[in-house]
Order: structure tokens, then C-alpha cells, then sequence
């Protein structure tokens, strides 16, 4: 059908209200392969919205999600195993170490026991989750939480990376080696579709950048093009019309 | 109220108002309903102390034995109470920030608790101190006033430093078991506490008094001190009637001063559960595989989960309490049915699997491994309690000595296990009550979704998958043939593997269905709505919570002790009066009335049952996801 190679992931239409509040309107968008894609909003874009349904952990009203030219929806065995998310702040098998955690998940995903035990390791070693051996999951750290889930969104050597905030509440230094993994993810071929709301981080990061804001993508496109001459995060401000607060009140702080 | 308030400390003052103001905000409907339901079982237990002090007809000294063992249930109900009842409405650590010494936070703290209808009906209960002290003498009575009050603050006390040690110790397993070996034993008593009466009454203790050690026991414990004052005082002892009421001022400060250290403690370190190292993916065996790798993170889960574990030791303490409790007038009937009662509740407690392991199913769902999952899920279960109900069948059923109970006892047990395998699944994906995911709620592991319903349909219906088996024993019994009778083995096996295949087959297609709904409803479905602004979820109305609160309390009653309980009694002739209506009257009406009892309480059970249905929330009245 499309003579160019499909998109890493496309989304066509994709829409989702709830109730009277309408959360994702309608939003086309196309991850270019061996893309690295920014997706920033303020609250309440509808950016996890969004995400959710293109990983098919949310069912849309209407629209389509594919990964590589595959349908989430009606072929979701293939499209799921395509693809590595990372969601925000949703729970895991809470009892388990990280190791038990990922030969759980490898043993799901049919990856051979031999194949399996060295990646674990490999994992976990990059991750620095090696101290915490034998601490649970439900005891980790947010930062560390961050860590496990991109390892276990990582473990089958997926194509496409599709992360909800990775670096929300992750240290600098945890972040460094998070920025670096994915940079070598994506110099490898593969693409990554990230959601935040830190402009610097996106700008440093991203190749591509789409704007989300009331459930609409307000701009999409390279990075270049979206922040024009300006820093990106000005760019935001003027898409998104944020007001800046420069407002009377308070007074009394620190007088 | 406002006179009252002015003379308390300012801190004291602020607190109360606090609480007040939480209270009366929390009024709503179900809440309310419960509230007014314990307020009146409450005064009815304080109305019935009073009458122990006032007007029984016995000796003093037995009337005094009573009181004093009363007392101490009274105290034990308030160190018991925070582990049913969940935390109390002002916790400390809210007010940890606060630049105030913690000894005034205290006595504010402990001035606030004193509001409360518990409070007032255990001042109440307490005042029966007084109309026994009337009983013996002008002295009396002058002991009786400070000694009431003594004993309320005591107990009142006793409870926040309960409060203190078990919040610590609910965070171990070994703590989980206990607190459900605790809710276990209430429920016992709450459904079957009326064989205690009855052995009461066949023991004849009214009549003669107890025995001197239990005399001296409910008198040697704080509780008691009370008693021991007001008898002094009667006697002419004056030392020892000061002297115990010293006591108990000198167990208020010590108590008052350790429960103040605890407010400063900053937060307590976690009991942390420890994982395994370095374990591979296993290549054959009962590990390997999709199914066998949910099988053992479920394994593992069990045994590291405080929630967990306690729903491992509910069943398994009210099965054997309930079936025990007979014992204490010499009777082994129920013994057998153990292994059986435990398999049914085994079922009510993993109702609500999905619910309890919260918004993990995301990973079921993105591995496509619903099958795998649920089937794991199954198998664990009956892992888990397979083992422990076949070594309590066996044990119990040779402790009876009741040769005709085996055959009955081995066909349905594997009936009630394979079915509660089978409609505990599915209960657990097409009823989810969602509840705070565990690395949510760090402070009270044994938080979660409400399962007061799922609990009672488990428990019911966990009782049909024994009918085949039951019918081929019974016939077996009524033509007196060994053949027919141990047919009914089989058959059980038979229905409870067919039940957890096919029912965890229709519950595997409904996940498949409806995963992410399931998800959704996990992400969203908080009681605490995430943001203010948002339409509430739809809920019951009050109408239709006080409804169902009156057809579960009054239908439980009619069903069982008045209808159930009667029916057996007159099937077997045992002549046991209590309090079964159909037991004191005419023989000719007891069967009818047993009859119009059963009746009753089905019918009270639906109107209940109709009433909890919660209207199907439409999509405007979700939340939006928290973090959109």
C-alpha cells in the first residue's frame, strides 16, 4: 500500500473521551523509523491517554494504532511483540527481585532458558540493579522501579520503545545511563517514542518532537522545525499559550 | 459542649473539633448505616452489663466475677478493635510536622479519642461498677466513681498502644497470620458464638459460681482492679481499695508516657521480605514453560505477601474454630466438616485475585499470556491449599472417630476445592474490586479492595459444586449401599476438576476480552477520587447501602441460627433451646417456623444482594486516568 517503510508507529484518528471530558481528539501520528520522538504536553494532554491506547493497555473509541505496519488492535500477538513500553506508575508482579521479575517475564515472552539467564544478567548489570540482589520489587525506589520497567520493556529485544516519563523522579546519575542505553538503542535501529514534560531533556535527546495540548497534537514534526528559533521549551509555551503567572499574592513570603 | 471545651487544653481543644468535623463528614451512607448499627449493638451490650450489676440474681461474689470477666472482654474488644476497624480518624503522623511537645500531643490526641460513640457506650457498660457498688454500700459507691473513670481512660489507652504494636507487626507475615487467626476468631464468634452460650448453659455456672482460679485470674488483670476496689471498699479494706485504684493511675501514666514516645518515633523501618538470588529460567519440570513460570512467581507471591499469608490463615482458623467450638460441651460432630468448611472459605478468601495484584495485569496483557496466568493462578491456589485441607480432612475426620463421615468427607473436599478454583477465577476477573496497588500503600500492607460481596457469593456458591457428590452419598445412605456410598468419591474428584477446567475456560475468555477494561478500572477505580473536580464514581445510594447492610445482618440471622440451625437440631433431636424461636415453641409449629425462617432470610439475602449491585457506572462517571 505505502511505498515508503511503514512507520514505527503510526497512530490514525485515534480518539478517546470520557464522559463529556474528551482526553485524546482524534490525533494522527507517524514515529519515523530509527526515529528518537518526543512527545511533550503539560498535565492533562492526554499524553498517557494516548500512549496507553497505542500500546493497547487502553481501548480507543475509534482510530487505529500500528507498530511496523502491524494493527495493536486486531493482531495483537504480533504488534505486542514488536514493541517494549514502559508505562507510568503502574504496578508489577510486586513480590518478585529483580532477577525473579525479568525470568518471569522472559519465560512469558518464550525467550529460550540458555538466551535468557545471560541477558538477566546483562540487564541488571546495566541497570546497576545488581546490589539490590535479593530486595523485592515492592521495596525498590522510584528510581529504581524506573530501571527494572525499562529492563523489562527491553529484555526481548524489541524494535520499538514506547516509554511513559522514563526519567520522572530519576536521579541524574540513573539518568545518565538511561539516556545512554536508549541512545545506543536507537543508533542500533531501533525507535524510541518517549512522553515528558522536561523541555531541556527532550531538546538534548529527541530528533522529533510532537506537541500535545487538550488532547490535540498542536505541532509535530523534526525538532528544528518545531522550536524554530527559539528554545523549545519557548516554542511550548507559545503552542500551549501557557500562562506564565506573573500575578499579584503572596506578599507576605518571605518579606 | 463549648463550656466543656474551654477548660480543656488549646491542642485538646483544636483536636476534638478536628475529629468532629471528620466524622461528620464521613457520615454517608454506608458509614452511617454501620455506625448506627454498632451504636445500637453497643448500647445493647452496655444495657446488658448494667443489668449484670444491677439486677441478676446471684451471689455478689458471682455477679462480681462476672463483671470483672465482662470487663475484660470490654478491654479486649478495644485492644481488638483498630485491627477490624482499620486506623483511627486522627493519626499521629499527621501531625509530626507540627513544633509541638509530644507529651501535650498526646493528651490532645488522647482527649479527641474520648469522642466517639465507643467511648461513650464503654462509659456507659462501665457505670454498672457503680449500680453494683449501690449493691453493697455507701463506700462502695464513693470507690466506684473514680474507679469507672479509671478504667474507661485505661482502656481507652490500652487500645492507642495496641494500635502502636500492631500496626508494627501487620507489616511481617507472622503478624499478617496473626491479625487473620484474630478476624477469623470474630467472625466465629460473631456466626457461632451462640454454642458458647449453649455451653454456658449446660455447664451450670450461674447456679454454683466459677471456679477460684477464674475468680482470681479476671480479678489479678488490670481490667478487673475496679472490681477488686469497690469490693475492698465494701469489706472495709480501705488499703486495698486505694491501692488499686493507685494501680491504675500509676498503668495510665506509664501507658500515657510509652504511647507518647511512640508519636515522636519517626516512621518505623519496613519489615522487609527478602527474594531469592540468582535463580535460572528452568528448562523441564512444573516450572518451565508459560504456565509454569506464573505458577511460580504465584508461589512466591504466597509465600511473600503479608495479604497473602493472611488469607491463608482466615479460612484456615475459622474452619477449625468453628468446627472446634462444639467441643466445649463435649461434642465431635462438626470435627469432620473441618476439611470441607475450609476448602469453602479457602474459595471466599481468593476471590478478588486480579484485584489484589492491581494494575500488574498491564504485563498479562502486553505477553498476551491471559491463559497462561489464570491457569497459574489456579494451580497455585491449589497448591497452596490442596496439601494443608487433606492433611485437616484426615486428621479431623480420625479425631471424630465418625467412621460413616469419610466417604462423605473425602468426596467433597475435592468438590469445594476444584470448584472454589474455578469460581474463585472467575469472580476474580468478572467482580474486580480494585484496590491501592501494593508499593502504594507501604504503612498497612493488608489494605485493600472491598470484597464483602465477591466473599459472600464464594461462600454460597462454593457450596453447589458439593451437590452431585452429596446427592450419590445421600442416596448411598438412605438405600444403605457401600458401593453407591464411595461412588460419591469419584463424582467429587470428577466435578471439581471439571469446574476448575471449564469455569477457569470461561473466565480465561473474559480476561482475553476485556483486559484492558479490567486495567482501567484498576488505574481508576480508587475509592479517593484523584482529583476534586472530576464526577464522582457512581455509588450506592445511602437508601440502598442501609438496605443491604439490615438484609445481610437480619437474612443472616433468619437463615442460619433461626432457620438452618433449628432444622438440623429437629432432624437430628437434639434438645437445645437457646435463642432458636423454633425451639420454644409447640412441636407441631417448629418445622413451619423453621421453615418461614429459611424463607425469610433467602428473601432478605436477595433484597441485600439487589441493593449492593452498584449501578453500572457509564463512562461519564469515570475518573480520567490520574496522571493523563
Amino acid at each position: 500500500m505505502e511505498t515508503e517503510p511503514a512507520a514505527a508507529l503510526r497512530l490514525t484518528a485515534l480518539h478517546k473521551a470520557f464522559g463529556d471530558t474528551v482526553a485524546v481528539d482524534h490525533i494522527d501520528l507517524a514515529v519515523p523509523q530509527g526515529s528518537f520522538f518526543g512527545l511533550v504536553g503539560p498535565n492533562g494532554a492526554g499524553k498517557t491517554t494516548a500512549l496507553s491506547m497505542a500500546v493497547g493497555l487502553l481501548r480507543p473509541d475509534g482510530g487505529r494504532s500500528q507498530v511496523l505496519g502491524v494493527d495493536v488492535w486486531s493482531d495483537p500477538d504480533r504488534a505486542k511483540a514488536l514493541m517494549g513500553v514502559l508505562p507510568d506508575g503502574l504496578a508489577m508482579p510486586e513480590r518478585l527481585t529483580g532477577r525473579e521479575l525479568l525470568t518471569f517475564l522472559g519465560q512469558l515472552r518464550g525467550i529460550p532458558a540458555d538466551v535468557l539467564t545471560g541477558r538477566v544478567q546483562e540487564l541488571l548489570d546495566v541497570m546497576e540493579l545488581g546490589d539490590a540482589e535479593r530486595t523485592l520489587v515492592v521495596d525498590y525506589s522510584t528510581g529504581m522501579r524506573k530501571k527494572i520497567g525499562l529492563a523489562t520493556a527491553l529484555l526481548h529485544g524489541p524494535r520499538l520503545l514506547v516509554l511513559d516519563e522514563p526519567f520522572e523522579a530519576v536521579d541524574p546519575v540513573s539518568a545518565a545511563a538511561l539516556k545512554s542505553i536508549l541512545v545506543r538503542f536507537v543508533a542500533a535501529g531501533g525507535s524510541v517514542i518517549l512522553s515528558s514534560h522536561v523541555m531541556a531533556l527532550v531538546e538534548q535527546l529527541c530528533d522529533t518532537v510532537a506537541v500535545m495540548a487538550k488532547g490535540q497534537v498542536v505541532a509535530a514534526g523534526p525538532l528544528d522545525a518545531v522550536r524554530g528559533d527559539g528554545t523549545l521549551e519557548e516554542a511550548f509555551v507559545r503552542l500551549v499559550g501557557v500562562d506564565t503567572g506573573d500575578r499579584e499574592g503572596l506578599s507576605w513570603l518571605a518579606s | 459542649m463549648a463550656g466543656v471545651l474551654s477548660a480543656l487544653p488549646a491542642e485538646a481543644r483544636i483536636l476534638i473539633r478536628m475529629k468532629l468535623a471528620i466524622m461528620r463528614h464521613s457520615m454517608t451512607g454506608g458509614k452511617a448505616a454501620w455506625m448506627i448499627v454498632g451504636g445500637v449493638l453497643g448500647l445493647a451490650l452496655a444495657a446488658a452489663t448494667i443489668w449484670l450489676g444491677l439486677a441478676l440474681p446471684a451471689q455478689p461474689t458471682v455477679v462480681a466475677d462476672l463483671l470483672a470477666a465482662v470487663y475484660l472482654m470490654w478491654a479486649l474488644g478495644w485492644v481488638v478493635g483498630p485491627v477490624w476497624g482499620g486506623s483511627t480518624l486522627l493519626r499521629a503522623d499527621h501531625f509530626g510536622l507540627l513544633p509541638v511537645p509530644r507529651r501535650r500531643l498526646a493528651v490532645g490526641l488522647l482527649a479527641a479519642a474520648f469522642v466517639g460513640v465507643t467511648a461513650a457506650v464503654t462509659l456507659l457498660a462501665f457505670l454498672s461498677l457503680v449500680g453494683y457498688a449501690v449493691r453493697l454500700s455507701p463506700a462502695s459507691v464513693l470507690v466506684a466513681l473514680p474507679a469507672v473513670v479509671l478504667q474507661l481512660v485505661f482502656v481507652v489507652l490500652l487500645s492507642r498502644v495496641a494500635t502502636v504494636v500492631f500496626g508494627v507487626v501487620a507489616k511481617s507475615r507472622t503478624g499478617a497470620a496473626f491479625t487473620g487467626v484474630l478476624i477469623a476468631a470474630m467472625m466465629v464468634l460473631a456466626q457461632s458464638g451462640w454454642m458458647v452460650a449453649v455451653a454456658i448453659q449446660v455447664s451450670g455456672v450461674l447456679d454454683t459460681g466459677f471456679g477460684p482460679g477464674f475468680a482470681r485470674t479476671v480479678r489479678a488483670v488490670p481490667s478487673g482492679w475496679g472490681v477488686v476496689a469497690v469490693e475492698s471498699a465494701a469489706r472495709g479494706s480501705w488499703w486495698s481499695a486505694v491501692g488499686a485504684l493507685i494501680g491504675l493511675v500509676l498503668l495510665i501514666v506509664l501507658l500515657l508516657l510509652a504511647w507518647s514516645r511512640s508519636l515522636g518515633t519517626p516512621r518505623r523501618a519496613r519489615v522487609t521480605i527478602r527474594g531469592s538470588r540468582r535463580v535460572a529460567a528452568p528448562r523441564r519440570g512444573l516450572f518451565a514453560g508459560r504456565t509454569g513460570a506464573v505458577l511460580r512467581k504465584e508461589l512466591r507471591t504466597w509465600w511473600r505477601d503479608p495479604q497473602r499469608t493472611q488469607s491463608v490463615f482466615v479460612p484456615l482458623a475459622w474452619a477449625l474454630g468453628t468446627t472446634a467450638l462444639p467441643l466445649t460441651f463435649g461434642e465431635k460432630v462438626l470435627l469432620p466438616w473441618a476439611a470441607p468448611a475450609l476448602a469453602l472459605m479457602a474459595g471466599a478468601s481468593v476471590a478478588n485475585l486480579y484485584g489484589q495484584d492491581g494494575t500488574a495485569l498491564w504485563l498479562t496483557l502486553l505477553t498476551g499470556s491471559e491463559r497462561a496466568d489464570l491457569r497459574g493462578r489456579q494451580l497455585a491456589y491449589l497448591l497452596i491449599f490442596g496439601p494443608v485441607t487433606l492433611a485437616v480432612a484426615v486428621g479431623f475426620t480420625a479425631w471424630s472417630g465418625l467412621v460413616w463421615a469419610w466417604p462423605w468427607v473425602l468426596a467433597l473436599v475435592p468438590a469445594m476445592l476444584g470448584g472454589g478454583a474455578g469460581l474463585g477465577a472467575l469472580l476474580s476477573v468478572v467482580a474486580l474490586a480494585p484496590g491501592p496497588d501494593a508499593h502504594k500503600r507501604p504503612e498497612n500492607p493488608l489494605e485493600h479492595g472491598d470484597t464483602t460481596g465477591q466473599a459472600n457469593l464464594m461462600f454460597w456458591g462454593g457450596l453447589l459444586p458439593g451437590i452431585p457428590a452429596a446427592t450419590v452419598l445421600a442416596l448411598g445412605t438412605v438405600y444403605d449401599d457401600v458401593f453407591l456410598l464411595w461412588a460419591g468419591v469419584p463424582v467429587g474428584v470428577a466435578t471439581g476438576v471439571f469446574l476448575a477446567w471449564w469455569l477457569g475456560r470461561v473466565a480465561v475468555g473474559r480476561l482475553r476480552a476485556g483486559g484492558p477494561e479490567l486495567l482501567f478500572l484498576m488505574r481508576t477505580g480508587r475509592s479517593r477520587p484523584a482529583r476534586a473536580e472530576l464526577p464522582k464514581r457512581a455509588e450506592v445510594s445511602k437508601g440502598a447501602a442501609r438496605t443491604a447492610l439490615l438484609g445481610w445482618t437480619l437474612g443472616s440471622i433468619a437463615l442460619f441460627p433461626q432457620g438452618l440451625v433449628p432444622m438440623i437440631f429437629l432432624l437430628v433431636g437434639v434438645d437445645v433451646k437457646s435463642w432458636f424461636l423454633a425451639m420454644h415453641v409447640p412441636g407441631a409449629y417448629a418445622w413451619p417456623i423453621a421453615t418461614v425462617m429459611v424463607l425469610l432470610g433467602s428473601y432478605l439475602y436477595f433484597l441485600a444482594i439487589k441493593a449492593s449491585r452498584k449501578p453500572r457506572a457509564t463512562p461519564g462517571q469515570d475518573q480520567q486516568l490520574e496522571s493523563v
